[in-house]
């Protein structure tokens, strides 16, 4: 075969290529999406959110869970929302090209994608065996160090880009950097690191191997902070893993209810960096 | 060097009109500016200013001897100039001369950025500005500047205002709508956003939004204002109302402007300081410099032959 | 003085605002910044701590045994760290390939249209937490693997000697080779995405200049865009790994979590965190407690080494861009 023929052709083989690999790639996670819609929308309805997770071969629903999972992300966002912004600021604003700005940089990175479950491990550590029992606050915990390094990360990002010459004009006017930063630049950012926030929060959602060892899990309603809680990714993960139908019907369901909030997340998050964009 | 206070412009704008005819040498004649006549002839149409000029104008910012490094690049040179009293002084010169640098010691911004060195003196008002124990923001409250890009604060109008002034006092809700109204009014931007105060400052216009930071930089009665190519990212007509702004702020400050527009500078300006590589090359009344420098590289930069 | 109260003039709340708010300010912005660096520190203490129990009894020995028996407490690392490793290697097989194939269709060859959605939907892939990967890889991928692909394996790559060792044994669905596909699924969308960034960082001369060489779309790719942006996709491979080493849900539900090595591929195995999830909760007696989080302390020094090389190489990368 003459060389331009060849090269024709290997060009359309790796294009093909491309392109299957791309279809390849959606494929999967049409079938993902798929299964979870198929085999979880059986398990919605008002009983999901209204009963507790029940012992096997009876009925029941998801509420504690839900109700667990809600607790414990939010006060990980709580915890994790203004130490990252904090630690972000501190990055853009005062250290940058500097040493130790670097190192913070480098180890934040780190963090963000070491394997959660080292986490886990960390506060069991930290805070199990000091208190002696498993306890939401420890789960809470956990998943906010998993939060703090993606908020790091955006918030530095998003204050990087906030032109210097507004923080400079607003220095002109005789401001002290804090007002600079809390009043001018902070504003100027504020879509994006809410859209940095969000997508943390949705990042921590499915977490399910930190909370194994600290938050653990709880067949019961319960309220006390201090006591293990039950929450939606161990008790999938302990459903599916069983025998029983009727535990497995609930694991699918809990499985979309966890997946349609991360999804509503992702597309907040991308309606607000579009919308502001658009802002005159 | 002649001091340039020595005689009131309007004796000296009289005498230039009668040296074309009475003084011009051949050599002179040879010498006048090619490009010139655009611009000499903007600087002589301009009105005598009786009322500033009656009187010696006084310095109020004495720049001495100042040199300032980036890192180990020295960007200006041993640069001494006075800028008076309700007065316009230009800075011009080509690209990369220093113009801006030397806008930015006055009020210390450069001191944001690490590795920026200024040595030298800076007297305003009689006090050393370079004295490193001066307070920042006090200096800032005193000298105001405005940038060449519009910088509105992403916040309404009012608060784009209001901003400044509650750095520094603490005013009661109706004294806050009086000086925000005064310093829009000041900067002939009333009546355009009188309607609209709660809307963003990004709603604006360019030429509006320069408008704006220059409202929102003279609401803190500065007594100095420092304009870094003001209208250089503004259209025509925008450019021409901040320069009829300009004329009518120079009552009440001393403004120093930095410019690439030429034209712009001898419309605009009372005093010009031409700067090369760092260098003050020549300092001299508008009208001088325009018409007849004294230094070959200035005539040179004036007629176009480089820059 | 005249002059200085002429710089005053009538501030009448001036105070001293930088004074005590920015010090403050700074201050407390550097503290959580520490912060960031204290959990790190952290968590290597503790799991150093924690695993030391192990390590000094096992010594070396702990690395390179397989066993694994919490009656007769004889603990050995190994089984776990091969599936590790061997997960992430079949991981990587698959994953970048197809990696750069997306990368390519969406920097070259896609519409621009169709690009912002297709990207969204790529990353979407990602957002898609461990645990769903999880419970779908159990009751889809498993089964389907066990009908379909592995018999089609056996008979053909398993007979061939040598390599036919990897698919050796009964169709079980769950194993290394389910668990390492479905790796390759989770991150295949952070290579790609590591991939288009970098790829979008090549100057749009470069590009042009070779297409109007004459030059194919995959030639421009493969010859030019490729190696300029070499060391930008390393890291982004090395990224990649760095999550697949530590996934933890996905796998421990399809790998069958036995503490065994074998050469076959279809096999189940167990992976480091596979083995802490699924035994950490139940385990009895300091000595198993404390192999356990030995492992954990094998896969932190790992995941830190591949994710601190993936970062460098990154950092390097920036530097040659900005320079």
């Amino acid at each position: 075969m003459p060389l331009y023929a060849r090269r024709r052709l290997s060009n359309w083989i790796i294009i093909g290529l491309s392109v299957a690999a791309t279809a390849f790639g959606l494929l999967w996670l049409v079938m993902v999406m798929g299964t979870l819609l198929i085999n979880g929308v059986g398990a919605i309805g008002p009983a999901l959110f209204a009963q507790m997770t029940p012992p096997p071969g009876s009925s029941g629903g998801l509420l504690n869970a839900i109700a667990g999972s809600l607790a414990m992300t939010g006060i990980a966002t709580l915890i994790g929302t203004p130490t990252g912004i904090l630690a972000g600021t501190f990055l853009a604003e005062y250290a940058r090209g500097n040493q130790f700005g670097e190192l913070v940089r480098f180890i934040n990175d780190v963090l963000l994608s070491a394997p959660s479950i080292i986490i886990g491990l960390f506060v069991y550590e930290v805070m199990v065996v000091r208190m002696g029992h498993f306890s939401a606050w420890a789960g809470a915990v956990a998943l906010a160090i998993i939060m703090v390094p993606v908020v790091v990360r955006t918030t530095e990002d998003m204050l990087r880009l906030v032109p210097s010459a507004l923080r400079e004009a607003a220095a002109a006017l005789g401001a002290p950097k804090w007002k600079v930063v809390v009043l001018v630049t902070y504003r100027a950012a504020m879509q994006g690191m809410v859209t940095g926030v969000l997508l943390a929060i949705a990042r921590i959602s499915g977490e399910t191997a930190p909370l194994l060892f600290t938050a653990l899990n709880n067949q019961f309603w319960s309220t006390d902070l201090n006591r293990p809680m039950a929450n939606l990714p161990v008790v999938i993960y302990q459903f599916a893993m069983s025998p029983y139908a009727d535990w497995q019907l609930l694991a699918w369901g809990g499985a979309l209810l966890i997946t349609a909030s991360i999804l509503v997340l992702n597309i907040t998050a991308r309606i607000l960096a579009a919308w502001s964009s658009f802002k005159p | 060097m002649t001091s340039p206070t020595a005689r009131p412009l309007a004796a000296q704008e009289a005498d230039s009109a009668d040296s074309a005819s009475l003084d011009e040498t051949p050599a002179r004649q040879a010498r006048r500016p090619v490009a010139g006549p655009s611009v000499a002839a903007v600087v002589q149409r301009k009105p005598a200013d009786e009322a500033t000029t009656a009187t010696a104008p006084a310095t109020k910012v004495d720049i001495r001897h100042v040199n300032f490094f980036y890192g180990k690049f020295q960007a200006l040179h041993d640069i001494s100039v006075p800028l008076y009293d309700r007065h316009v002084t230009a800075f011009i010169g080509p690209s990369g001369c220093g113009k801006s640098t030397l806008l930015r010691i006055l009020n210390r911004i450069y001191e944001l950025y690490p590795g920026q060195v200024a040595t030298g003196e800076v007297y305003v008002d009689g006090i050393n500005i370079l004295d490193p124990g001066l307070d920042l923001n006090r200096l800032r409250a005193k000298v105001g500047m405005v940038f060449q890009k519009p910088t509105p604060f992403p916040m309404a109008i009012y608060d784009n205002i209001a901003f400044g002034i509650r750095l520094y006092d603490k005013v009661s809700k109706s004294q806050l709508d009086d000086r925000v109204e005064s310093a829009l009014r000041r900067a002939a931007l009333w009546d355009e956003v009188k309607d609209k105060l709660r809307d963003s400052g990004l709603s604006l216009s360019g030429g509006q939004q320069q408008r704006l930071c220059i409202a929102r930089a003279i609401a803190i009665e500065p007594e100095v204002l420092l304009l870094d190519e003001p209208a250089s990212a503004l259209d025509p007509i925008s450019t021409q109302r901040i320069e009829e702004l300009i004329a009518e702020l120079k009552t009440d400050y001393c403004i120093a402007m930095v410019t690439h527009n030429m034209q712009q500078a001898a419309r605009s300006s009372d005093y010009t300081a031409f700067l090369y590589l760092g260098e003050l090359v020549e300092f001299d009344e508008t009208e001088t410099i325009f018409t007849h420098p004294r230094v070959r590289r200035t005539e040179d930069y004036i007629t176009g032959r480089f820059g | 003085m005249p002059a200085d109260i002429a710089i005053a003039r009538r501030r009448k709340s001036a105070g001293r605002h930088g004074s005590f708010g920015d010090p403050a300010f700074k201050g407390l912005t550097l503290a959580f910044a520490v912060l960031v660096l204290v959990v790190l520190a952290g968590v290597l203490v503790s799991l150093v701590l924690g695993a030391l129990p192990a390590l000094q009894h096992f010594g070396f020995n702990f690395l390179i045994t397989e066993a694994w028996n919490p009656v007769t407490e004889k603990f050995g690392a190994l089984a776990p760290v091969y599936g590790t490793l061997v997960t992430s290697a079949i991981a990587m097989l698959i994953g970048i390939p197809v990696a750069f194939g997306v990368a390519l269709f969406i920097t070259e060859l896609c519409p621009s249209w169709l690009k912002r959605p297709l990207s969204m939907m790529i990353e979407l892939l990602a957002a898609i937490p461990s645990i769903i990967y999880g419970i779908w890889g159990l009751f889809v991928l498993a089964p389907f693997v066990q009908e379909h692909i592995e018999p089609a394996l056996i008979d053909t790559l398993g007979t061939i000697p040598g390599i036919g060792l990897l698919f050796q044994g009964p169709p079980l669905g769950i194993g290394v080779l389910t668990a390492g596909f479905i790796l390759a699924i989770m991150v295949l969308p952070f290579i790609s995405a590591v991939m288009r960034d970098v790829f979008e960082t090549v100057p749009a001369v470069l590009r042009e200049s070779t297409y109007a060489l004459g030059a194919t779309t995959s030639e421009v790719v493969w010859r030019v865009v490729l190696p300029y942006a070499r060391i930008g996709v390393f890291g982004g491979i090395l990224l990649g790994l760095g999550r697949a080493l530590g996934e933890t849900m996905a796998v421990t539900f399809v790998i069958g979590n036995a503490h065994h090595i074998h050469a076959s591929l279809l096999q189940p195995g167990t992976t480091i965190s596979a083995a802490l999830a699924n035994e950490f909760t139940e385990a009895v007696g300091d000595l198993y407690l404390s192999s356990l989080i030995a492992l954990g302390l094998i896969l932190f020094v790992i995941t830190f080494i591949v994710l601190a090389l993936a970062k460098l190489l990154l950092i390097r990368l920036e530097k040659q861009g900005a320079g």
